[in-house]
């Protein structure tokens, strides 16, 4: 076998490769549960949401006040800041059946919370 | 007399220390507990480190200073200090890499030269693993951890040296009660490979494990206590036994701001032994005291 032929076949093999794995991948941003939020006036609303257990989530936070707040949770192990009237996009991993809170991180008042069943 | 009248007043500071800070502690109602922030667990036990990885997207520069203090005689004073940069790329996974300064001061220790020196000590990096998470349903939390070190200082004695290391490490926490209470577990394999300048190679190995207790009293402040057992070898396979020790001290985490705290702790060591010495403590491989200072800003 010649060498560009052995080196056509593992490129070939490579692109299939990555094709499956952006299939896999937006398969899976499909699968994610979407979680709208809105924060204004210092607080999230809603600030109970739920998901169901061991499926990817997708928060998006509208900011609509007119500073920065910063989307922050130790156990969902995620935080961003999202400026002042626009919308921020945090990806959450597939979680087990618990309570997850979340809070931002620059008004202590602000809380809210995230229940997987 | 004098001595029993000192004993009976370091007793009653003890016991007005105890109840003060449990007092302090009764000052944060169950309500009020359950009102605040869960807490990251990584930096509130002291030398032990809880299962915490940070926050995907987060980055934090620390310097964290570990001294060392007393030897079987002379006068013997020794400072690492790490400087930091940690990030989380993930929400597994965990990152840290900086460079080491060192302080020595050694004058009249036994098989050590004396020395006075400060010194750019090396370089390191770390990777952080969570293997097992919390929930609100399960208390405990795994990470797996290992930590390659090259230096070029000789952490006790100060000299120059080629000194590679590989730190292993299970940090395990438990959170026995809700945002107040928490309970650290650490085990500990560093096996190390030193050439001296005169071309002599040493390996060892330090293998141990802690335990640790971590009370908040408020929510950014901590205090605590944690005991370590930690055994040495000439080798890395664990079977040149050359002695060991066991370190105990209290522990303080305080947070000044939301991105940025600082944690401390002291150790004393109250029991040891060196293999074919009878003297009690071990001072060879280990030292009297040990102290921990760390800063951190996250940004």
């Amino acid at each position: 076998m010649s060498l560009a032929t052995d080196m056509t076949r593992k490129l070939s093999f490579a692109a299939v490769c990555a094709a499956a794995m952006l299939a896999a991948s937006a398969l899976q941003a499909q699968q994610a549960v979407q979680i709208q939020v809105t924060y204004s006036n210092g607080q999230f609303q809603p600030n109970q949401v739920s998901a169901l257990a061991d499926k990817p989530i997708v928060f998006r936070i509208k900011n609509l006040d007119g500073k920065a707040m910063e989307f922050e949770s130790k156990s969902l192990r995620v935080e961003k800041v999202i400026a002042a009237k626009s919308e921020g996009v945090v990806n959450v991993r597939a979680l087990k059946a618990g309570r997850y809170e979340f809070y931002d991180d620059f008004n202590e008042k602000a809380r809210g919370a995230l229940t997987v069943q | 007399m004098l001595a029993e009248t000192q004993s009976g007043r370091h007793r009653a500071a003890a016991l007005c220390a105890i109840a003060s800070l449990m007092s302090v502690g009764g000052f944060a109602r169950a309500d009020d507990v359950d009102s605040w922030h869960e807490i990251e667990t990584k930096y509130i036990f002291g030398f032990t480190t809880g299962s915490g990885i940070g926050l995907e997207g987060e980055k934090e520069f620390t310097t964290d200073t570990k001294g060392r203090f007393g030897k079987r005689d002379g006068r013997y004073n020794a400072t690492e200090t790490k400087y930091e940069f940690e990030f989380t790329p993930s929400q597994f996974i965990q990152i840290e890499f900086g460079a080491l300064g060192s302080t020595h001061d050694i004058a009249g220790v036994t098989d050590l030269d004396d020395r006075k020196q400060v010194a750019f000590a090396g370089g390191f990096a770390e990777f952080r693993y969570l293997a097992i998470e919390r929930t609100s349903s399960n208390p405990l939390a795994v990470t797996l951890a290992i930590e390659p070190t090259v230096r070029v200082i000789d952490e006790t004695s100060g000299e120059h040296v080629h000194n590679y290391e590989l730190e292993t490490m299970v940090n395990a926490d438990l959170e026995l009660v809700r945002n107040r209470l928490y309970a650290a577990f650490n085990l500990l394999y560093e096996p190390e490979y030193t050439q001296t300048l005169t071309n002599e190679s040493i390996r060892e190995a330090t293998f141990g494990g802690s335990a640790a207790l971590s009370l908040r009293l408020a929510p950014g402040l901590l205090i605590g206590a944690e005991a370590w057992y930690l055994r040495h070898y000439d080798d890395f396979g664990l079977s040149a036994f050359t002695g060991d020790a066991v370190m105990v001290g209290p522990t303080l985490y305080l947070q000044f701001t939301p991105k940025m705290f600082m944690t401390a702790a002291w150790n004393s060591q109250v029991w040891g032994r060196e293999v074919g010495n009878a003297l009690p403590l071990n001072l060879a491989e280990f030292q009297r005291h040990r102290a921990r200072l760390k800063f951190a800003w996250e940004f």
